[in-house]
């Protein structure tokens, strides 16, 4: 049973308080946020040590400049306590790093909450934002699906991990109070002299399952659009045919996580008379080569792991719908095995692991 | 023999394509040349991409003035040349920022020019890609208009286009003059001269009216690139406004990735030495009160801006690359006009001109030079 902390203010200042309260304390040596850092209105993620610059952060704006999934798996393993407040499919990156082992979730107090999405970063550069936020957290106290949000996140239904130390409940509350659940004895441990109510309740998910309806059924529909799976190498060649090759949808990715991605190493530098050997075949070739088969090559390497986060759509200079792309195709191949990315930390990725019984044809 | 238009007649965009295409038939129907490396539109029609061509049917497919610039050709034949020569003559058209990236990147030893023609045209600079991508046909027709109207100062086109004054024969081979009613070819080199003698074409290298015609336009631009350089001095001058600058940079290196002069497979800022231990990270953080993630961003450009700004041709892909908006493009451009002023060189200009940084003189070596050489003059006078 998790305990759920009543703050009577508004979830924003609510949230600022708790981390200022963490780190007045020394319960935590650090804090992980979301910040505004200069006057363009730019956003980034700050580690915070010293309490007076905790008046630059922003927990809970609607904007990933990056994954931090990606930012705190490079953070460990770390000595000393932080606490970070992150998005649920930021939580989710930084679980399926934890199992690819490329970090620990030691020392780490982990806040998320249910979130109604991001915008595209270029909303943020032109300034647009700032005209649509009071029309976002209207949406997000009505449960429904905010205008203007990154496509991905229409169509994202794990918005509310039950899982992660602290959950805010965001969608469909009240503005003027924070219900913050506590879902781990870490987290209880941590809000221990926090000044609000405490009571005994579970954060009840079926509270979202209108949005996540609604959410589906965008879903089903994107998902209608893409048709590469039909339409074979015609059907990608459509949709990845302006790729650039800049890889940045790779860069950006928190599950690729590669120092030295396969398709940038040696192993793809061709020596002439194969490339002349294909010119002759096919009469033209394209360069760089190999546009397609980068795409397929993620896909296969990491959709098991997509959590959806759409940074790759974002930064892609051709306007690529990579994210649509890789999330129904992750969904459709973690589907056979009925495994969710990031869902739980002891669940196992199914192709890392080996099972003897798998083997038998082979044995036999 | 190459069909050169009459005079009197306006030089539409679509006679320059042809003309431009009906040049290269001949080179290969003569057997001058054996694979072709030019525009051609996606299948999608949405973007253009560098096409390598042996079959001579598929040269009407190609586009050899695309609006667009997705890649840099440079980037192109570097992945078809990096591993030396091969056994094909190959003759490469491209924009003279895209000839200039190819002769910084033959320095560099990226590329082998050895079998490669390279031909250049007069440029009216290129549309952003974004834009494009949003709407193709329309801005098919908006670049068609700006060629044939022969606009050298379209706002639709890229910013750095806008401040290009390089834009005309540079270290190509051959290179396509646009005049007002007509085109004419031109040698640039022995490898060009030759070609055009085999092909029996007459090289208009001494044509007086379209040199005004270049001179003219090179002056306007001048003048814009003083103006943005002025602005963006304004915009980045010491850390505070740098930063602000750079302040929405989310670290993806896209402007890395699309560079042609930044070739290292694996950049210092993304190797491991780059990603400290979380104790470092903390430190940091705690000697400052908060540490910015992700890391190191400012440092990430003045550091790319070091390493590669001495060969900056100013092409903008890094722009067109940003999903952030950074005019990257400009502020290199001008840092690059800076740096390359300081060495007394001009990226792209010639394969004879040694990169400064890897030139080495013994004067620069100041006293250590000074005693090289009396150790020197000792030597001589013991012998």
């Amino acid at each position: 049973m998790s305990k759920l902390l009543t703050i009577n203010n508004n979830p924003e200042i609510a949230v600022k308080e708790f981390l200022m309260f963490l780190l007045e304390k020394e319960k935590v040596s650090g804090v992980f946020s979301l910040r505004k850092v200069n006057k363009n209105g730019a956003v980034d993620y700050g580690l915070i040590t010293d309490k007076s610059h905790l008046d630059e952060i922003v927990p809970l704006h609607p904007l990933m400049p990056i994954n931090a999934g990606q930012v705190l798996s490079r953070f460990t393993p770390i000595e000393k306590p932080i606490a970070a407040v992150i998005k649920p499919c930021e939580f989710r990156a930084f679980i399926e790093l934890v199992k690819r082992e490329q970090g620990t979730l030691d020392n780490f107090l982990l806040i998320t909450y249910s979130c109604s999405g991001v915008f595209p970063l270029k909303e943020n550069v032109n300034g647009s934002i700032n005209d649509q936020l009071s029309a976002y957290w209207k949406a997000t106290e009505k449960a429904e699906i905010p205008s203007e949000i990154r496509p991905t996140c229409r169509i994202c239904e794990h918005f509310a991990p039950v899982n992660s130390d602290i959950l805010i409940s965001l969608i469909g509350e009240e503005t003027g109070k924070c219900k913050m659940y506590l879902n781990t004895e870490k987290a209880e441990k941590f809000a221990e002299g926090f000044e609000g109510k405490i009571s005994s309740e579970e954060f009840i998910t079926s509270k979202l399952d209108s949005l996540k309806e609604k959410r589906l059924k965008e879903k089903e529909e994107v998902f209608s659009k893409i048709n590469t799976e039909e339409s074979g190498l015609d059907g990608l060649i459509d949709v990845f045919g302006r790729c650039i090759g800049c890889h940045g949808c790779r860069n950006v990715c928190p599950i690729c996580y590669c120092t030295l991605c396969d398709f940038e190493s040696a192993n793809f530098d061709y020596n002439v008379p194969i490339l002349e050997r294909e010119l002759e075949e096919k009469g033209a070739l394209r360069l760089p080569p190999d546009t397609i088969f980068f795409h397929i090559g993620r896909l296969s390497h990491m959709s098991f792991s997509c959590v959806g986060c759409g940074q790759c759509s974002d930064v892609c200079p051709a306007n690529i719908p990579v994210a649509s792309v890789f999330r129904k195709s992750g969904e459709r191949v973690a589907g056979i095995f009925d495994y969710v990315p990031g869902r739980d930390v002891e669940e196992e990725i199914p192709v890392m692991i080996y099972k003897e019984e798998e083997f038998q044809e082979l044995g036999e | 023999m190459t069909e050169v238009s009459k005079k009197g007649v306006k030089l539409t965009s679509e006679k320059v394509r042809k003309e431009i295409l009906q040049f290269f038939k001949n080179a290969m129907e003569s057997k001058l040349i054996d694979a072709v490396m030019m525009p051609m539109q996606v299948p999608s029609k949405d973007s253009y991409a560098w096409i390598l061509i042996k079959d001579i049917n598929l040269l009407e497919d190609m586009n050899p003035i695309a609006p667009i610039m997705p890649i840099n050709a440079a980037n192109a034949l570097k992945r078809y040349t990096r591993k030396g020569k091969g056994k094909f003559k190959i003759a490469v058209l491209m924009r003279p920022c895209e000839i200039r990236a190819t002769i910084e990147l033959t320095k560099l030893k990226q590329i082998e020019l050895e079998d490669v023609i390279l031909l250049s045209y007069d440029c009216v600079g290129a549309l952003p890609m974004q834009d494009y991508i949003a709407d193709p046909e329309n801005n098919e027709k908006k670049f068609d208009k700006i060629l044939t109207e022969n606009n050298w100062n379209s706002e639709d086109l890229k910013p750095v286009c806008n401040i290009c004054d390089k834009f005309s024969l540079s270290a190509s081979d051959v290179h396509f003059g646009l005049k007002d009613n007509e085109i004419i070819i031109l040698s640039n080199s022995e490898k060009g001269e030759k070609l055009l003698s085999e092909l029996k074409i007459e090289d208009k290298k001494d044509d007086k009216i379209w040199a005004e015609k270049i001179n003219k336009i090179k002056i306007e631009k001048a003048k814009n690139r003083q103006k943005s350089f002025k602005e963006i001095k304004t915009m980045t001058d010491g850390f505070t406004n740098l930063q602000d600058t750079f302040a929405h940079c989310i670290g993806c290196h896209n402007c890395q990735s699309v560079c042609p002069i930044c070739y290292c497979r694996q950049c210092y800022f993304d190797s491991s030495v780059s990603k400290p231990n979380s104790d470092v990270k903390l430190i940091r953080a705690e000697n400052k009160g908060a540490l910015a993630f992700p890391l190191d961003r400012l440092m990430f450009h003045i550091g790319r801006m070091s390493h590669m700004s001495l060969s900056c041709v100013s092409c903008g892909l890094c722009s067109d690359a940003c999903p952030v908006d950074i005019p990257v493009a400009n502020i290199f451009s001008y840092m690059a006009s800076e740096t390359q002023k300081t060495f007394e060189y001009s990226a792209g200009e010639s394969v004879g001109d040694a990169l400064p940084m890897r030139d080495y003189k013994l004067d620069e070596l100041g006293e250590l030079g000074k005693l090289v050489k009396s150790a020197e003059a000792g030597e001589s006078e013991n012998e």
